[in-house]
């Protein structure tokens, strides 16, 4: 009678404990897109030198991400009109690490061996800390990047705080960036005063990025 | 003259796109050339050209009418759609107009889904026509001509893409004539028409949201739900919002019934959910993937996940596992199991007297009985929903026979608790086991393991009309999921409804302290039937409700045919009967009880009276019946809205109903709120019930959903009711209307 007892609850007990460990898995499978206010997913990629460079390298820092693509418009509009510069230099001089990475596959739009990326680089006066290279797309995917530009703030505790638009005008018009409204300098100038971002979140535009495939 | 037109239309593209080629000399995937070099970008509009062209020939002064944009893309290349999708841009015009004239917006054909893993824009191929309507004032008069101009911007994409622009006008002259169609573009106009996607009040819908998707549960009209069929490669939801869901998702669109339910990924950049989803369906595609069938959708949002339920609803299969044990536990003391289960008890007590060590054997087989029954009812209930039935818990009590045989059985259990008669018939032994008293006590006595399984079976089948609070949130929750974890938690359910049972039996320690058998379980025996009896008048009346008049006589009938059959059966078919009379007695018996089954069956066929449709009746409440039109007129009009989601064979349901939903407080908070009340009666089978009911994760009643009118967020109140629970609910929801 103790036998069967201790059977009955054990098996109670049993299916329990599976049911809880699945879905905790469950949960974990789920969360395939990085989630503002989280950890920012870690990456190393090379920069167009052949350096490595590792979120965690920059732990204690303001980092900004910046998806790029010379070959794409709506990227020739912030850079024909140093628009992308000026904030590169602006938050540079605040000690913020720019990164700027391409995720073009090889032969695809934006795509450039490393030597041609700094020749790109010098003619465009890029003021980012380094061009990161990501002709697999991998870290592309793993910030959801869609579209060049698209713009990624890290905390220096390594939180994701922004991902998305660069501004609000969806346009390739060079003179839509009167006017704009730049989420990512609002974002930076909130975080970096040590507000919460008020909109840490905006539907990206641009052109797609030229993912493998 | 569809022929016609298809031919002017190609000739058109040939003749731009000549026109555009040659004075662009670049070559066809020169995107360098073009785009590299925006000092002095060769030619304006890249792999595409553009023409401003109306549809009539003359303009009526103070009229409007209708303007084209005409896109014409090199083959492979595409522009976009209102929504881009991920990338890209749709087309606008800046117009420059004359004072006193206006342009209204671009009329945006239904696009095409363009996929460039992982991303998917929105746009068109070859051609398109972006329909645009000019309202011109009356200060032209005829003779007058109208001059519109403006900048056309699109983007032409390959997988790389080029900003495009084009500097168009048209003049038309000014004519107090009506116009005249223009015969060349008419055709272009009529057939761009037909490609626009019209708002149709017939197709219903909204959108259930539940982190991180959308489900969209769209109700096509009758005819058309039949024409789509069951191919749905065709169906496709194409959202106006750029931000509102993820482009490239798997929309895996599918019947429920008659409901398309389509399902969207939130956008990953989306910062809230929106009150309602904009977009259009496109329903059918020619072969080259265009949409030839498209209707606007605009699906109110109901959020799930409240915080107020949320305990109750939980997420994972190990809260619907904890959930699923406590409601079987419960389960118990809900009024439709509790007489059958205090016998049980007194059982246990007889048996534990007789045979020491006899208590954990009947203990395991009761479980096994309770365990095996929920498992065949989970099995049946699957496979029901597999073959394309709505059913839900408790769907058994939809039938009218089955609740027909409930009484009668428990009819027959009261009799014989009563004394009515002594017998062994080998159904009264099977369910009632040891608390009949039967004086032929050895034969009983042979299988009392059998007997325990079968009142495992009989608490079971008791036991579904109630609801047990948690577990309404546990089947819910099963019911969407793979059989296995359904099963799991039907065996939960069981485990749960056994458990006390099964403790008792294993501890002797509290088995001793039950008082010893006497003289006292025979009267408590007899006070149980009344319970029994009651039971009886209220699965009567449920039969009533789903028969009507004449199918509860044939019930009443039955029960008395059966009373009968039993009586003659017992008095002279019994143990102690003599040869050859038993004989005949027994087959006097069984004939009169056939009969009973025979009246029963018809009884159970019969449909009330037109005119008394079923909850007419059962309404306690006098509420009116939900439909999802009515409830979806409600929530559109910004108005509280409570659904009473019940039925008559559901006691809970009734007891909430009476003890609250209908009490001059309850009411009075009702009306002083604008709270609308509306009654789905899920006594009978109903498909929508049950699709609503899965909209809110439950499949069985009683369900309180209450919308605050506000959008969103239905609260689910508990499956016990009190008035303050309702009050404090509406307290905390729904502001007072003022």
């Amino acid at each position: 009678m103790n036998r069967s007892r201790i059977s009955f609850w054990t098996a109670v007990a049993t299916l329990f404990v599976g049911a809880a460990l699945y879905s905790a898995q469950e949960a974990r499978a789920q969360s395939a897109s990085p989630t503002i206010g989280e950890p920012a997913p870690a990456f190393t990629l090379p920069d167009t030198y052949g350096t490595e460079h590792a979120l965690a390298d920059y732990r204690g820092e303001w980092v900004v991400l910046e998806w790029l693509n010379y070959g794409c418009p709506y990227v020739k509009k912030h850079y024909n009109s140093q628009n992308m510069q000026g904030l590169q230099e602006t938050y540079g001089g605040k000690g913020v690490k720019w990164l700027a990475i391409v995720s073009s596959a090889q032969g695809k739009q934006g795509y450039y061996e490393p030597a041609e990326m700094n020749e790109m680089s010098e003619q465009k006066g890029q003021n980012a800390l380094a061009v990161l290279l990501d002709p697999t797309g991998e870290v592309g995917r793993l910030y959801n990047a869609q579209t060049t530009p698209q713009m990624v703030i890290i905390d220096p505790a390594g939180t994701l705080l922004y991902n998305g638009a660069i501004d609000d005008k969806p346009s390739s018009r060079p003179a839509s960036l009167e006017g704009a409204h730049n989420y990512l300098a609002a974002a930076l100038d909130e975080a970096m005063a040590g507000k919460p971002v008020s909109v840490p979140t905006t539907k990206p535009y641009g052109c797609s990025v030229k993912y493998p495939g | 003259m569809n022929e016609t037109f298809r031919a002017v239309t190609r000739w058109n593209v040939a003749v731009v796109l000549a026109a555009g080629l040659a004075a662009a000399p670049v070559p066809l995937l020169g995107q360098d050339a073009v785009a590299d070099q925006d000092s002095a970008r060769p030619d304006p509009s890249p792999h595409s050209a553009a023409a401003l062209i109306a549809e009539t020939r003359s303009v009526q002064p103070g009229s409007s009418f209708t303007v084209g944009l005409q896109l014409t893309l090199e083959p492979g290349w595409h522009t976009y759609w209102r929504n881009p999708g991920d990338s890209g841009e749709a087309a606008s015009i800046t117009w420059r107009l004359p004072a006193g004239v206006t342009a209204g917006e671009i009329q945006w054909p239904a696009p095409q889904l363009i996929s460039f893993p992982p991303l998917a824009s929105y746009g068109y191929f070859d051609e398109v026509l972006l329909l645009v309507e000019i309202s011109t004032g009356s200060q032209f008069g005829a003779g007058d001509s109208l001059r519109l101009a403006g900048r056309a911007d699109w983007l032409v994409c390959i997988e790389d893409c080029f900003p495009a622009e084009a500097d168009l006008e048209l003049t038309l002259p000014v004519s107090d004539a009506p116009p005249g169609l223009d015969r060349l573009t008419a055709p272009l106009f009529e057939a761009a028409r037909a490609e626009i996607p019209g708002a149709d009040s017939s197709w219903s819908s909204f959108a259930r949201f539940k982190e991180p998707w959308y489900g969209l549960k769209i109700d096509p009209p009758d005819a058309l739900g039949s024409v789509m069929g069951s191919d749905l490669s065709d169906v496709h939801f194409f959202a106006s919002d750029p931000n509102v869901i993820d482009h490239a998702a798997e929309q895996s669109p599918d019947w429920d019934g008659e409901t398309l339910v389509i399902r969207l990924a939130r956008s990953g950049f989306s910062a809230g959910v929106p009150d309602t989803v904009f977009g259009v369906l496109v329903t059918e595609r020619d072969g080259a993937g265009a949409p030839i069938a498209a209707v606007k959708i605009s699906a109110p949002v109901i959020v799930a996940g409240n915080p107020a339920v949320e305990a109750e609803t939980g997420s994972g299969l190990g809260v619907a596992l904890l959930f699923a044990f406590l409601g079987g536990l419960l389960l118990n003391l809900m009024p439709c199991v509790f007489p059958v289960l205090s016998l049980k008890v007194l059982g246990f007590v007889e048996h534990s007297q007789q045979q020491p060590g006899g208590a954990a054997r009947q203990g395991a087989a009761f479980a096994t009985g309770v365990l095996v029954s929920f498992w065949v009812l989970g099995a049946l209930l699957l496979v029901l929903r597999a073959a394309g039935e709505s059913v839900g818990w408790g769907f058994q009590l939809q039938s009218p026979l089955f609740v027909g045989a409930m009484a009668v059985l428990f009819f027959l259990l009261a009799l014989a608790l009563l004394g009515a008669f002594e017998i062994g018939i080998s159904f009264t032994r099977f369910a009632t086991d040891e608390f009949v008293k039967v004086p032929s006590r050895t034969h009983i006595a042979r299988n009392p393991t059998a007997r325990s399984f079968g009142s495992g079976v009989l608490a079971t089948i008791v036991a579904t009309p109630c609801t047990a609070p948690f577990m309404g949130a546990a089947l819910g929750w099963a019911l969407l999921k793979p059989p296995a974890q359904t099963m799991l938690v039907f065996t939960a359910l069981g485990a749960g409804m056994a458990a006390p049972y099964v403790a008792l039996s294993l501890s002797p320690g509290l088995l001793d302290r039950l008082p010893a058998p006497g003289r006292w379980m025979e009267t408590l025996k007899q006070l149980l039937a009344f319970p029994l009896l009651a039971t009886v008048v209220w699965l009567a009346w449920v039969f009533g409700l789903q028969t009507g008049v004449n199918g509860l006589t044939g019930l009443l009938s039955a029960l008395l045919l059966a009373g009968l059959a039993i009586w003659v059966g017992a008095r002279w078919g019994g143990m102690a009967a003599q040869q050859p009379g038993k004989a005949i007695a027994r087959a006097t018996a069984i004939a009169i009880g056939g009969v009973a089954l025979l009246i029963l069956v018809r009884a159970a066929g019969s449909v009330p009276e037109p005119g008394s449709a079923p909850g007419a009746e059962s309404a306690t409440t006098a509420w009116p019946e939900w439909s999802p039109t009515a409830a979806g007129e409600v929530l559109r009009e910004g108005r509280p809205l409570l659904i009473d989601f019940t039925a008559a064979w559901c006691l809970s349901c009734q007891v909430n109903e009476r003890v609250v939903l209908n009490t001059a407080t309850v009411r009075d908070a009702f009306r002083e709120r604008g709270v609308t009340t509306l009654r789905a009666d899920w006594t009978r089978r109903d498909a929508a019930i049950t699709a609503a009911l899965a909209e809110l994760e439950r499949s069985s009643v009683p369900v309180y959903a209450l919308y605050s009118g506000r959008g969103g967020d239905p609260v689910l109140l508990p499956s016990v009711l009190t008035k303050e629970i309702v009050l404090e609910a509406l307290e905390t929801y729904v502001p007072v209307q003022r």
